[in-house]
């Protein structure tokens, strides 16, 4: 008998599981893309305060709209000023802790309550369940962006609103993969050698069940961070989100927008950034399921 | 007819598709001006709207008794030949013969007798009470005399009737009241309303029948107003030739416009005066911060007025110290004024017993670039802006509840060119009055009241000059207004915001 002949040997001299992953994670191009710009964004947030060439709320009248360098504007405002002559790449870069908290905030928030619920409905099925599945039907009935104006309108805008409101609505997709993913992974023998020992139930959610539905809440994660940076940045546009002077892209997007017509890089930058942050998240999120999941590709 | 301006719209078709853009000769052509609003009318009936573009409409669609011209502001008959005082409160009108209203009813007295009736009587519910308040009745002498009672002395009448007090006709208003007038406008005026598509849009065309008025002959025979209120979308269509006239263009669009060189970019004046409104009477609650007269000055200093009027507001803008625009009448310039002078302003703050400053709510309604701007001085000497904005209808009413800490307001004035039609109207006691000084309202009293010249502007500058010394308000700087028009129009623009479209004509 040769090793070569023998399975079982086989798989124990091949790559451990981990090594799998990496190489799986370092041949994915859009895992890589994503990671490095969120990676690169995060870090921008974090130390905004180090790489802010200007203050963020300094207004200076007399500087109004000064052209970014690439479109004959000078070194002293890289991205040129906004309406106010407030610096634009100052103003980005606070921007992104803006985009970057509530995205954060709001998917936590979502997660935690969907994940709740949905794991639930899952494992216990039954009355909880149909509960679960029509409170998610009330849920999906709703237009998220519909309900957050109105919300916003009546509490008037701020940060804490807008984390809460999309917190609060964007659990929907949680609650319905968590719930289906539960309920395959809860028929699992290890599930039921786990309830024949005795195993408490909170023991069995948090050890048996939890770790092994854990890539896909990653996927729904990155989902809806992207979703609800989104939705900040429409909201702001709207007026109704973060309130000015805090810098928003979204904001500054529509800050921009009455000039669209003669100073275009206005609109442009801030839409671009956010258009380049939810590309990467999403396909961080999309990457993830790819090389934790492969038959997720299908 | 209509053949021969279809067999025209062919050809321009042809010469667009051509190549030849000549995006304006449609409009020429069909003798149509095309022109945007930016804000919805809710009323037409000009005595049910406060907006800019109801005076526009009113000064259109209907006349008065009396006629201001504006480039000499010299009063002159319209619908009344001449007028005379017969004592302090009761004024005689010849009116003159021959006129109609757009639907046929000849004008006479019977109609200035409805109208007067109808509008002072405060059940009737006329939005801007100030502008007809101050009439008690009206009496017929003949079908051609008139007497307008009022209710006490009020030097301001001719002003008063010679701008927002407009003549219906009595017959067609006693049957479809206000919403049927602004839904099938009748008037005298140089132009007749053809049609009401609320929110979309209006169409006038010219009254042929026009008689020997003040206002001149309308010359473009139809006006197509649309509502669109986003600027971008109603430059593109001036681009593209479906507009001839844009107006209240922002200062920078305006700018760049012109510096395009297709367009004419007229800048006037206006009456209009920003300005910061504090709750002094502290009735949004009496710890409020601004009941401290120290906070309202620091306030005042915090404003850089000079700054704000060269790089936002430009134009002819100016800097306004004063809760009254300094051409109206009694509105006195030898007043306490406040500089730039962020240092003092956290000074005060300190001394009132905000050393680290306050958080406030601050409201807005209209420019937010302006009213940003304005919060960031604010934010400079500590005091922190939970900056909100409304609808201005929203705003106001929370305003005269009393719920408005801090604001940032304009008052047009109707184009009154009287004190009184700023000073008074927030100053007396009034929902909209956050001051409630019980010396300031005597002074009004007085001032508004009295025929004497003199003893008015007298009393004005004590009351104005009381209202600067206490900080009540912190008045900032006046607009103006841009007009943007093809090569086609003829038009110049006024000093006092009204659009005049009988006053234009194509080139």
């Amino acid at each position: 008998m040769t090793d070569a002949a023998d399975p079982l040997s086989q798989e124990i001299h091949g790559p451990t599981p981990r090594q799998i992953l990496r190489m799986r994670a370092f041949g994915h191009k859009g895992l890589l893309f994503g990671l490095i710009v969120v990676g690169l964004l995060v870090l921008i947030a974090l130390f905004a305060p180090v790489l802010a060439p200007h203050d963020p709320y300094a207004q200076s009248l007399m500087n109004r709209m000064v052209p970014p360098v690439f479109m004959g504007g000078s070194w002293e405002h890289p991205l040129g000023t906004d309406h106010l002559g407030r610096d634009y790449l100052s103003r980005l870069i606070y921007g992104a802790r803006v985009s970057l908290l509530i995205g954060s905030i709001a998917a936590l928030i979502s997660g935690l309550i969907g994940t709740t619920m949905g794991v639930c409905a899952g494992y216990f099925g039954g009355k909880v369940d149909a509960f679960v599945t029509f409170l998610i039907n009330v849920r999906l009935a709703m237009p998220v962006v519909l309900v957050a104006l109105a919300v916003v309108a009546i509490l008037g805008g701020s940060l804490t609103v807008v984390v809460c409101v999309l917190g609060l609505l964007l659990w929907d997709r949680f609650a319905v993969v968590m719930r289906a993913s539960t309920l395959q992974v809860s028929r699992r023998d290890y599930v039921a050698a786990a309830q024949v020992i005795g195993a408490s139930t909170p023991r069995i959610l948090l050890t048996e069940i939890m770790p092994n539905i854990f890539n896909n809440l990653i996927v729904v994660i990155t989902l809806e961070m992207a979703h609800a940076i989104l939705l900040e940045a429409a909201l702001s546009f709207l007026g109704l989100g973060v309130q000015p002077p805090t810098p928003s892209w979204g904001l500054m997007v529509s800050e921009g927008k009455n000039m669209m017509l003669f100073e275009p890089w206005l609109v442009l930058i801030p839409g671009a950034v956010l258009f380049v942050l939810v590309l990467a998240i999403n396909l961080m999120g999309d990457g993830l399921r790819d090389v934790t999941a492969p038959e997720g590709r299908s | 007819m209509t053949e021969h301006a279809f067999t025209r719209s062919l050809l321009v078709a042809a010469v667009l598709t051509s190549g030849a853009a000549m995006p304006a000769l449609a409009d020429k052509a069909s003798d149509t001006l095309n022109v945007a609003f930016t804000k919805e009318l809710e009323n037409v009936d000009s005595y049910f709207n406060s907006s800019r573009e109801g005076v526009v409409m009113q000064r259109a669609v209907w006349d008065g008794l009396i006629y201001r011209d504006p480039e000499t502001n010299e009063y002159i008959g319209n619908l009344a030949t001449s007028w005379e005082w017969i004592d302090d409160t009761t004024l005689e009108f010849k009116l003159r013969e021959g006129v109609t209203f757009h639907n046929g009813e000849p004008f006479n007295a019977d109609d200035v007798v409805f109208t007067v009736n109808y509008v002072a009587n405060e059940e009737n519910g006329v939005k801007t009470q100030r502008n007809v308040n101050w009439m008690k009745s009206a009496e017929k002498i003949d079908d051609y005399t008139v007497r307008i009672l009022l209710k006490d002395k009020f030097p301001a009448a001719i002003e008063f009737l010679s701008g927002p007090v407009s003549m219906y006709p009595n017959e067609y208003y006693a049957e479809v009241g206000p919403s049927g007038m602004g839904l099938k406008p009748v008037g005298t005026g140089p132009y007749k309303v053809t049609e009401v598509v609320p929110g979309q849009h209006f169409v006038l065309e010219k009254n042929e029948n026009y008689y020997d008025s003040p206002k001149g002959q309308p010359t473009v025979g139809k006006i197509d107003i649309r509502t669109i209120p986003d600027v971008n979308t109603q430059m593109a269509e001036l681009f593209s030739g479906s507009l001839d006239l844009i107006w209240q263009v922002p200062a920078d669009q305006a700018e760049k416009l012109g510096q395009m060189g297709q367009f004419t970019v007229a800048n006037e004046s206006t009456m209009r005066v920003g300005y910061l409104q504090m709750d002094a009477a502290g009735r949004s609650g009496a710890d409020n911060p601004f009941t401290n007269a120290k906070v309202r000055e620091a306030v005042n200093y915090a404003i850089n007025r000079e700054e704000l009027v060269q790089a936002l507001l430009k134009g002819s803008s100016q800097v306004i110290n004063t809760p009254c625009f300094p051409s109206q009448f009694g509105c006195a310039q030898d007043v306490t004024t406040y500089d730039y002078n962020p240092e003092k302003a956290k000074e005060l703050l300190a001394e009132a017993g905000y050393p680290d400053g306050f958080s406030t709510e601050f409201y807005a309604y209209r420019d937010r670039q302006y009213a940003e701007a304005i919060a960031s001085y604010l934010n400079a000497i500590g005091i922190e802006t939970d900056f909100k904005m409304l609808q201005y209808s929203a705003l106001r009413e929370l305003n005269m509840k009393g719920e408005v800490p801090l604001s940032f307001q304009t008052w047009g004035s109707y184009s009154i060119n009287d004190a009184s039609a700023m000073v008074s109207q927030f100053f007396k006691h009034g929902s909209l009055d956050s001051t409630r000084d019980d010396e300031v309202l005597d002074w009004l009293n007085v001032a508004d009241s009295s025929t004497n010249p003199d003893e008015r502007i007298e009393y004005y500058t004590k009351a104005l000059k009381k209202i600067t010394g206490e900080a009540y308000w912190a008045p900032m700087f006046s607009y103006n207004t841009n007009y943007v028009f093809t090569g086609d129009v003829n038009y110049t623009p006024t000093a006092d915001e009204v659009l005049r479209f009988v006053d234009m004509s194509w080139n």
